[in-house]
């Protein structure tokens, strides 16, 4: 029985995703409920305290939506970059089975993060709007397409991080490194008007805050971010899928060999 | 058919590289079990890998139009946490269409006889029932070639009865690339013969029983009389 390529990656795919919802959520009372519990809960916490903490009153934007559309994307992104390193080798033993390539385990990964926080978005928006936050503007298309580079972004990265992961374990210990502190440069907690136009140029440099800062602005009229540009954010997708992508194609026979 | 063509292997070892094979060209025939003979460590179970796709060679390639298993009753494949049923799930989905899930999970289910622990973690297993899944899970697809790595024996008496028995219905429509220890078993299933020797040089005999012979003679574990 011969297949295929697309067709057998598809369905690697999808097994490798529902055996990775199994084996992380499977074990609990609640189960798959945990996959949103836990990231709700996580947020929830975050958002009193910065509440509580910040009592900033925004002109602009509703501080909860505000708040909402920088934590979600940052660890969405966070999430896909440090689950991808591990993504070989925890699934060292299904290498066995011939249609199961690494770069599967890194798109089920990836596919599953982007699932659960697409519904984590969702709900906790809802429940916003429900909660009488004002959001008076809805640009869907434009939400959506920042949301697509921000996943198609962060699986390019996750295709890095394994492969140089896979060469050099020290990988591990780097990336958080980096990532942690993309949470305080990456606009978060603060508008980008925020902060005085000459560290503008360094800032800008990080994908991340266009991804915040265009998913604000795609919810509110009045919340404007100048610096902040979809080209910009396309094209480093552009960039680091591509580089994502050679990396592996000329590393993915390397790290099948024994 | 399968054919092997300018194919190099070796590892890493800590003074320089040790290698396996070199410039290894080989053309095994459609429709014929091979016997891969050899003492420890000549390379037997990594050729058998890198003809399954699983291990890569340095450099030359291996071509076949036809489809080729993984190592029978393989378990390095499953996930401790999930339950036999999850695990057989999980391989159905990669090589078999959506129609077919159902039955392959049957048949695996009714061939282990695991009863009631089908359904439970596989950590929970002693290594006789994990054997048994594997090895059930591994007939349950049909493919050209099994390969099949020193696994003939599972399980108690009458499992390996049922093991025998549907080696042998396979054995009609399928080939096998056999590694084993067991000359009676390699005699009993196998119609051709690779011989690996020290020197990593690779012949290929039409007679399995011939390949036994060059074999002993050549590790000195029969001395030639007379």
């Amino acid at each position: 029985m011969i297949r295929k390529g697309f067709h057998i990656q598809k369905s690697t795919v999808i097994a490798l995703f529902l055996r990775e919802i199994k084996t992380r959520f499977g074990k609990y009372r609640l189960g798959y409920c945990w996959a949103l519990l836990e990231p709700v809960l996580h947020l929830f916490v975050l958002w009193v305290v910065f509440d509580y903490v910040m009592q900033r009153a925004m002109s602009d934007i509703s501080f909860p939506v505000f708040l909402l559309n920088g934590l979600i994307p940052y660890f969405l992104f966070s999430n896909i970059a440090t689950r991808s390193i591990n993504a070989f080798e925890a699934n060292q033993g299904l290498f066995n089975y011939r249609p199961v390539k690494p770069v599967d385990t890194v798109i089920a990964r990836a596919v599953l993060e982007t699932f659960i926080y697409t519904m984590v978005y969702f709900l906790l928006m809802a429940l916003l709007l429900l909660n009488g936050e004002v959001i008076d503007k809805i640009n869907l298309i434009e939400l959506c397409t920042v949301g697509f580079l921000l996943v198609v972004f962060s699986f390019g990265l996750g295709l890095i991080v394994m492969v140089v992961g896979n060469a050099f374990p020290e990988m591990e210990k780097f990336l958080p490194v980096i990532i942690k502190p993309l949470y305080f440069i990456s606009c978060i907690m603060f508008p980008l008007n925020a902060v005085p136009e000459e560290y503008w140029g360094w800032l800008l440099w990080n994908p991340l805050l266009h991804v915040v800062e265009l998913a604000r602005e795609s919810l509110a009229i009045n919340y404007q971010s100048e610096g902040a540009s979809l080209a910009y954010l396309a094209f480093s997708t552009l960039i680091v899928l591509f580089v994502g992508l050679l990396l592996y194609r000329s590393r993915e026979e390397a790290m099948l060999t024994s | 058919m399968i054919k092997i063509e300018n194919l190099t292997k070796s590892y890493r070892v800590p003074n320089g590289r040790h290698y396996v094979f070199k410039d290894l060209n080989l053309e095994l025939p459609a429709g014929k079990s091979v016997a891969l003979i050899g003492r420890n460590g000549a390379g037997k179970s990594t050729l058998l890998r890198m003809i399954g796709g699983i291990d890569k060679p340095d450099c030359g390639r291996i071509v076949s139009q036809r489809s080729i298993s993984w190592p029978v009753g393989l378990s390095g494949g499953f996930q401790g946490s999930l339950t036999g049923r999850e695990n057989v799930k999980f391989v159905a989905r990669l090589y078999a269409s959506k129609a077919e899930l159902k039955e392959k999970v049957a048949f695996v289910e009714e061939f282990a006889e695991l009863g009631n622990y089908f359904d439970m973690p596989i950590k929970t297993y002693s290594s006789g029932m994990r054997s048994r899944l594997s090895f059930g899970l591994s007939m349950a697809f049909k493919f050209d070639y099994y390969l099949v790595d020193e696994v003939t024996s599972v399980g108690d008496a009458r499992f390996k009865a049922k093991c025998q028995q549907i080696f042998e219905e396979r054995h009609k429509d399928s080939s096998f690339l056999m590694v084993s220890h067991s000359m009676e078993t390699l005699k009993s299933y196998c119609d051709i013969a690779l011989y690996i020797t020290r020197e990593a040089k690779v012949t290929i005999y039409n007679d399995v029983q011939e390949a036994i012979d060059a074999y002993l003679v050549n590790e000195k574990i029969i001395a030639i009389n007379g």
